[in-house]
């Protein structure tokens, strides 16, 4: 047995893009072609984080929050603006080559398949750019077409394949050279439950069986909460919350919902121990602490004071905890540290 | 190296089987395409009995070099005018992550395009030699053999630069469109029949004269009337092709520093 040792390193990692300020209009066009000036956009700024061998880790945020410029930084295709990587010991973008050997990469809105030929003539070109030995070449390709079960189309053209069957192809190319490490940036996008489902239970395995190390973007929380025991967030280029999934549910997630609906409807209706968080027609939504309140003391005086219809409690998911992340980090943080 | 290379014609083979009506259409146009060229070059010959001391056999063989030097460039470097398409739709990213050099993985995006220009190339080219009056001598034979990769080389050296310019400016379809009928469009007829400045940008700028007029100068003992330069600037041809590609490459290397910088 050997002690997880860090794959995937990053020190004040930072990227700025520079960028000419366009002015508007036709004027403004012409302006721009003669004198230019530039404004800067801090895309990442100041990540620090430190990924073993063989983690799964999620790494999340809203659109433009600096994710695929990390992952971009993290393969070695952009330049750092400032900080340190490593990746298996090697500067990607320094060695980007040496680098590409480690690495296996799935975009899912961009496939690497080639679309007129059938699905394993591009594993045949990708045997032959990655030099993978034929033994081992054969041996991955037999694996992922039972994992993936894509033996019925593995002689058909990428174009005609569906979302879920390219999808599963892409995967088994980003990983027929045996990475150490692969980024899979948004790989459930736009699949249906069951070839999400099949996608995961891949990622499971091979990080399980192979022990690969696997850094996941995703929009889909559920990924997250079905893959991943680690979570990174970012926010705005910067790392807001590095940890446990479980942690950051207990944490933030704190607070459950009582759902009321009323027989009639009530005005301003109140219950003492919750906050009420909204009103709609004739249902109300409170809020409670999990460790300051019971939710059957709070039923009981609901049903005393007013005429119920129906009674249901929410429990946070993910998904509205990173929401309420976004939405009042820095409230939350506090709240956490004077705790 | 090798092995991804043979990979890539085996793949363009396969796609062109599959895909025979595409590619029977595709050599009927390039026939077409040349024909129509070396037809309208008879034409306009039978007007005169020759343009500034060219017969049309000369001119034909002038037509041949050319076309053997951008046939070859065609067949082997093709993929090159991809390029900006990739960098606009986010593609070039892949070749990034991947072990290998990324101009050579772009050579090799399979592309349903065989060699068929260059075998029709070569075949006029035997056409033309015996038919301009040339002795075929092994000497004769290399040197047109160097002559022609020369010619590719220029090519590449261009639509490389062309190609790199997109990674400034996303579309660069009208600088290539530009570039391309400058080739096709100067490359028929002996250069001393344009005007100065023409004549000297063919010759140092954009060395199109080097492809073909110039060699076939050299080779046919001809006066070079268009710089009044000796013949023998004939045999630098692939020098200055390598020169080309030197100078384009390394623009090349300073477009993929700024894609890297920028991500777009």
């Amino acid at each position: 047995m050997h002690e997880p040792a860090p794959i995937v390193e990053t020190r004040d990692l930072r990227k700025v893009f520079r960028t000419v300020r366009r002015r508007p209009g036709a004027l403004g066009a012409l302006r721009t072609l003669f004198s230019r000036d530039y404004e800067e956009r801090i895309a990442v700024s100041n990540v620090t984080m430190s990924v073993d061998a063989g983690e799964l880790v999620g790494y999340i945020g809203q659109n433009g929050a600096g994710k695929s410029t990390t992952i971009k930084m993290l393969t070695g295709i952009l330049v750092p603006s400032g900080g340190e990587i490593r990746v298996a010991g090697i500067v990607p973008y320094e060695n980007r080559k040496q680098n590409a050997r480690n690495i296996g990469v799935v975009f899912g809105q961009r496939s690497q398949l080639y679309w007129d030929l059938p699905l394993v003539e591009s594993f045949e070109l990708l045997r032959a750019i990655y030099a993978i030995p034929r033994e081992r070449y054969q041996r991955n390709v037999d694996e992922f077409t039972d994992l993936l079960e894509m033996r019925e189309f593995l002689n058909t053209p990428v174009r005609q394949l569906s979302l879920g069957q390219r999808m599963r192809g892409d995967f088994a190319a980003a990983m027929l050279h045996d990475p150490a490490i692969v980024y899979l940036d948004e790989p459930t996008i736009g699949l249906d439950v069951v070839a999400k489902e099949a996608i995961r239970a891949f990622i499971t395995r091979v990080n399980t069986e192979r022990g690969t190390t696997v850094i996941l973007t995703t929009h889909d929380l559920a990924d997250v909460e079905r893959l991943c025991r680690r979570i990174v967030l970012i926010d705005h280029g910067s790392i807001i919350y590095d940890g446990d999934v479980e942690r950051i549910k207990s944490e933030y997630g704190r607070f459950r919902t009582l759902v009321v609906t009323f027989a009639a409807a009530v005005e301003s209706p109140a219950l003492p121990g919750a906050e009420l968080a909204g009103v709609q027609g004739t249902t109300a939504r409170f809020r409670f602490d999990r460790n300051g309140e019971r939710a059957d003391r709070l039923i009981r005086i609901a049903s005393e004071r007013y005429p119920l219809e129906d009674v249901s409690i929410e429990e946070p998911d993910l998904e509205s905890i990173i929401r309420r992340i976004y939405r009042e980090g820095y409230e939350q943080r506090t709240e956490e540290a004077t705790r | 190296m090798p092995a991804a290379y043979a990979q890539y014609w085996r793949i363009n083979l396969l796609t062109m089987l599959e895909y025979r009506a595409n590619f029977a259409m595709w050599f009927v146009f390039t026939v077409v395409y040349h024909a129509v060229a070396l037809g309208a070059l008879y034409v306009t010959m039978r007007q005169f009995p020759s343009m500034n001391g060219w017969t049309f056999r000369e001119m034909f063989f002038l037509y041949a070099l050319w076309m053997s030097g951008h046939e070859l460039h065609n067949a082997v470097f093709f993929q090159i005018v991809s390029v900006p398409e990739f960098v606009r739709e986010g593609q070039f990213d892949r070749f990034l992550v991947r072990p290998l050099d990324a101009l050579f993985q772009i050579l090799i995006v399979p592309q349903q395009l065989l060699p068929d220009g260059l075998v029709l190339a070569i075949v006029t080219l035997c056409v033309a030699v015996p038919f301009a009056g040339l002795k075929v001598t092994p000497l004769v034979v290399l040197f047109i053999a160097l002559i022609v990769c020369g010619g590719a080389l220029i090519d590449l050296g261009i639509s490389l630069a062309v190609a790199t310019v997109s990674f400034w400016f996303v579309r660069v379809d009208t600088l290539r469109w530009a570039v391309m009928s400058l080739e096709q469009d100067f490359t028929r007829y002996p250069i001393s029949i344009y005007a100065r400045g023409v004549r000297v940008v063919l010759a140092f700028v954009l060395p199109f004269a080097f492809m073909n007029y110039f060699p076939a100068t050299f080779l046919l003992q001809k006066q070079e009337t268009g710089l009044g330069l000796n013949p023998i600037v004939g045999l630098l041809t692939p020098a200055i092709g390598l020169a080309w590609f030197g100078v384009s490459y390394a623009f090349w290397g300073a477009g993929l520093r700024r894609y890297q910088g920028t991500g777009s």
